[in-house]
């Protein structure tokens, strides 16, 4: 057996061995949001105020909080990776997208504070006649004037910035008029000394689980740490609800986070111990769920602004899929046509060739889904279409040069011979400068391009694999084995009137 | 002979010296109106680059107006709205506030009979887009660099300069194409623009590496000007191009036309309208600038001045370009500096006008 022969039967054995282990495995590669439906989204820190650096630690904090609380959404593989200084979390298939981006951008300090008021029916009246009032510009009387601007301020609902302030928030889950309510200033922690200023806030939090029950329905409970910060603190607001003290008249703790209140549960006993507690109320499943995800994961170490959002719906990825899917194949065979028309027996090695470099990328991002979580999508998908076009150019490139070797008057056979090297050496030149561009773009770039690069970067690789250990050997093969097929150029779409030299 | 007989068999000797003088004409003419339309009509910039959010849904049979009339009185009164693919709506506006986008998803969901979360939603913060350009800016740079230390090690460096200055205007011109069309630029016609940047380097590396070759052995026999020699290397690689770019386009193509059936295909209508623009115009500038170029400088060394020196004063020059003779492409045609390193350029130089000899057979 000839060098060439081994080589063409070993890469050929090699990517059929490829494609075994992948379905023996059951490696399937990871399609992307784009190609499956899903949300992603791209969050950046803001810079802090003070001009320090957000450290490398903070953000790694950041990753892990956002990664528990998608985690938390019951989602099938959830991807959150930092990319430089941002982070991109990709939630694959859920059903409500925008209420998953909207819990994992949720980067706020959760807080509780006692609620001063609720909203009444009475007050809503009063609320929107003194807003009339205002507009319409009819009353001249200052003191009536007075009084409705002190009813509109009263009511009217105010960013959650001042933690030492009293506020009016809407509940989240009521956004009309009779879900607002006024909270009192965040109380102080009691263990002052450690961190002075340190107010009662999602740190006072161990953990918190949403439970069901038959009687009462879903309910949640959280789980305090002991001490200071913790169930000390909260023991301290819930005695002064529970007695309906000046600080908290209506009975009743606020959590509160970015701008709107959770749940305002009444306080039913004096003191609680850190792990016996329930809040319950007219909860849905998924409003008990989000509420525990929100007080267990609430504080995020820095401040996050999403800086692209995306939603694919299923079917567009669906369509988006099967559609490259049916243009990669149809270009296929275009291809596969014009070569086989053009070279014959050659445009079937190239083929071949190609088939190999297919099957081997196949195993490869199977591989790179399975075990790396890396997801191929939708530009990744054009550039393996795209490679198409490239790997066609290192059979093409050979293919010609033989040609012209035998148009100088040289046998088919030691055309065949000389020419690999030197197109190889062509071959090699033109791949490496793509493959200077998958590195650059991928190191360099985020997002789309990035994975672009990858995928490019791969079926370049392979194509100089393709080329080397099947295109050239193959053929090298099929001329010095059977004579017939040397002597008949044409078979190798070399045109007849040059041979006849 | 049928010219495409000729071009099949390798015979067709075109003269592309004598075009490059109106094709160089062309294609400044093609990059003074591409930087005119960038500067004069600008760029389409997607939501991706300048921020806002966009929404597609498939509502088959709603029209334009439609969509409209359930937009008015939100945030979105203003938006683009336009139908794509066959019977889906693409919404886009300069918003982004939860709240809005929401609103608006739904709204677009009820117009269209689906659900909430059928409707695909983009949507970009303000600064976003400057961070992925200035990355890719970046990028590009870095790519620039080092592709053309790349060039001048493996090559020379004036050919890393006449490649460079073929990506250059392959990149201006597709560009401009988009400026002049309004097309939108969206990362997808980025990462199509990165590609023509590949394809146009991997066509002029495929011609430079021939004329290296050729000249590389015919310099020394001092018969030929450089212009020749690229001229005849250009003719060798021609089918080479061709047929490349065909078996590019070909798919490219697929993607074209799949693209403007399918909704979810859009992106990939995107990317090959920019690929096939690309595609064209990489191998016209490999062909046509980047040869031209290097021939330009290389005709300035002194040897290669000498050499056409000695040309003209035997009479050499005439009407275009002169053929490489049949016996010295023989000689060129198999690379014995390649097999044989050691071997210098002058040796196995035949007399001319003897017939060459075919040679036997032998396995190196």
């Amino acid at each position: 057996m000839s060098r060439q022969v081994t080589y063409s039967v070993g890469i050929i054995l090699l990517s059929i061995a490829g494609i075994i282990y992948t379905l023996a495995v059951g490696n399937e590669p990871l399609l992307g949001l784009d190609l499956q439906g899903g949300a992603s989204v791209v969050l950046e820190p803001d810079q802090p105020a003070d001009g320090s650096t957000i450290s490398e630690e903070t953000l790694d904090q950041a990753v892990d909080i956002i990664r528990n609380r998608v985690d938390g959404l019951g989602v099938r593989e959830p991807e959150v990776t930092r990319q430089g200084e941002t982070i991109l979390v990709q939630i694959p298939g859920v059903d409500d997208q925008a209420r998953a981006i909207d819990l994992v951008g949720q980067t706020a300090e959760l807080r509780f504070r006692p609620v001063l008021e609720f909203a009444s029916a009475a007050t809503e009246i009063q609320y929107n006649s003194a807003v009339e009032l205002l507009a319409s510009g009819e009353a001249t009387d200052e003191t009536i004037l007075a009084e409705a601007q002190a009813m509109v301020d009263r009511w009217e609902v105010t960013p959650d910035n001042a933690p030492g302030e009293p506020t009016v928030l809407q509940s989240k889950n009521d956004p009309t008029f009779a879900g607002r309510m006024r909270l009192g200033p965040v109380p102080l922690a009691i263990d002052q000394i450690a961190k002075p200023g340190q107010r009662v806030t999602g740190e006072t939090l161990e953990t918190a689980a949403a439970r069901f029950n038959v009687q009462s329905g879903w309910s949640v409970s959280p789980v305090f740490h002991p001490g200071s910060p913790g169930i000390d603190d909260f023991n301290a607001l819930a005695g002064a609800c529970f007695n309906q003290r000046a600080t908290c008249p209506a009975g009743a703790a606020a959590i509160a986070i970015d701008g709107l209140v959770e749940s305002a549960p009444r306080i039913n006993a004096e003191v609680f111990q850190r792990d016996v507690i329930q809040i319950t109320g007219s909860f849905s499943e998924e409003e008990a769920k989000d509420l525990a995800l929100v007080l267990r994961f609430g504080a995020l170490p820095l401040e996050l602004t999403p800086q692209e959002s995306r939603i694919v719906s299923s079917t567009l990825g669906e369509d988006a899929l099967s559609s490259g899917i049916l243009a990669g194949l149809i270009g296929l065979a275009l291809v596969s046509v014009y070569l086989i028309a053009y070279y014959r027996i050659l445009g079937v090695v190239a083929i071949m060739s190609l088939g190999i470099s297919g099957a081997l990328l196949w195993t490869i991002v199977a591989w790179l889904g399975a075990s790396q979580g890396l997801a191929l999508t939708l530009a990744g998908v054009t550039g393996l279409i795209v490679s198409v076009g490239v790997s066609v150019d290192s059979n093409v490139v050979y293919f010609e040069h033989v040609k012209e070797d035998v148009k100088n008057g040289h046998s088919l056979r030691s055309s065949i011979d000389r020419a690999f090297p030197v197109a190889y050496s062509t071959i090699v030149k033109a791949d490496i400068a793509s493959l200077i561009a998958a590195v650059v773009l991928y190191f360099l770039t985020v997002g789309q391009v990035k994975g672009f690069a990858l995928f490019l970067g791969l079926a370049t690789v392979l194509d100089l694999v393709a080329t080397y250990f099947f295109m050239g050997p193959a053929i090298k093969a099929l001329a010095s084995r059977d004579r017939t097929w040397a002597d008949k150029p044409s078979r190798f779409g070399i045109p007849k009137t040059e041979v006849a030299q | 002979m049928s010219f495409f007989g000729d071009m099949y068999r390798g015979d067709l000797n075109v003269d592309f010296p004598s075009l490059w003088r109106r094709t160089v004409a062309m294609s400044a003419a093609l990059v003074v109106i591409s930087i005119g339309a960038v500067a004069v009509l600008g760029l389409n910039l997607g939501i991706e680059f300048v921020g806002g959010t966009s929404w597609e849904v498939s509502a088959p049979g709603v029209s334009v107006s439609e969509t409209r009339d359930v937009l008015a009185g939100t945030g979105a009164a203003a938006a683009k709205i336009q139908t794509v693919g066959t019977d889906s709506i693409r919404v886009r506006a300069d918003l982004d506030s939860v709240t809005d986008v929401a609103d608006i998803s739904s709204r677009l969901a009820g117009l269209a009979g689906a659900e909430a979360s059928d409707v695909s939603v983009t949507t970009v913060g303000p600064s976003w887009g400057d961070q992925i350009t200035s990355k890719a800016r970046n990028a590009l740079i870095w790519f620039f660099i080092i592709v053309a230390g790349y060039i001048a090690t493996r090559l020379e460096w004036k050919m890393s300069v006449g490649a460079l200055v073929a990506v250059i205007h392959d990149i201006v011109i597709s560009v401009g194409f988009y400026a002049v069309f309004q097309f939108e630029v969206t990362p997808a016609t980025v990462i199509a623009f990165l590609t023509i940047m590949g394809y146009s380097l991997y066509d002029t590396i495929v011609v430079y590496d021939k004329v290296r070759d050729i000249s590389g052995r015919l310099t020394a026999t001092g018969r030929y000007t450089y212009t020749e020699m690229m001229n005849q290397a250009l003719n060798q690689v021609l089918m080479r191009s061709i047929n490349t770019s065909i078996t590019s386009v070909l798919p490219v193509l697929s993607m074209l036309v799949i693209g403007s059936f399918f909704l979810g295909a859009l992106t990939l209508q995107e990317f090959a309208i920019a690929l096939i623009i690309g595609i064209v115009v990489g191998t016209y500038s490999s062909i046509f600038v980047a040869s031209w170029l290097v021939a330009v400088m290389k005709e300035r060394e002194p040897e290669h001045i000498a050499i056409r020196r000695k040309i003209e004063a035997r009479g050499g020059a005439r009407e275009g370009t002169r053929q490489v003779s049949e016996d010295d492409v023989a000689l060129g045609g198999i690379p014995s500096r390649v097999s044989r390193p050691n071997r210098s350029s002058g040796d196995g130089v035949r007399p001319s006008g003897q017939p060459p000899r075919p040679r036997k057979k032998k396995k190196r």
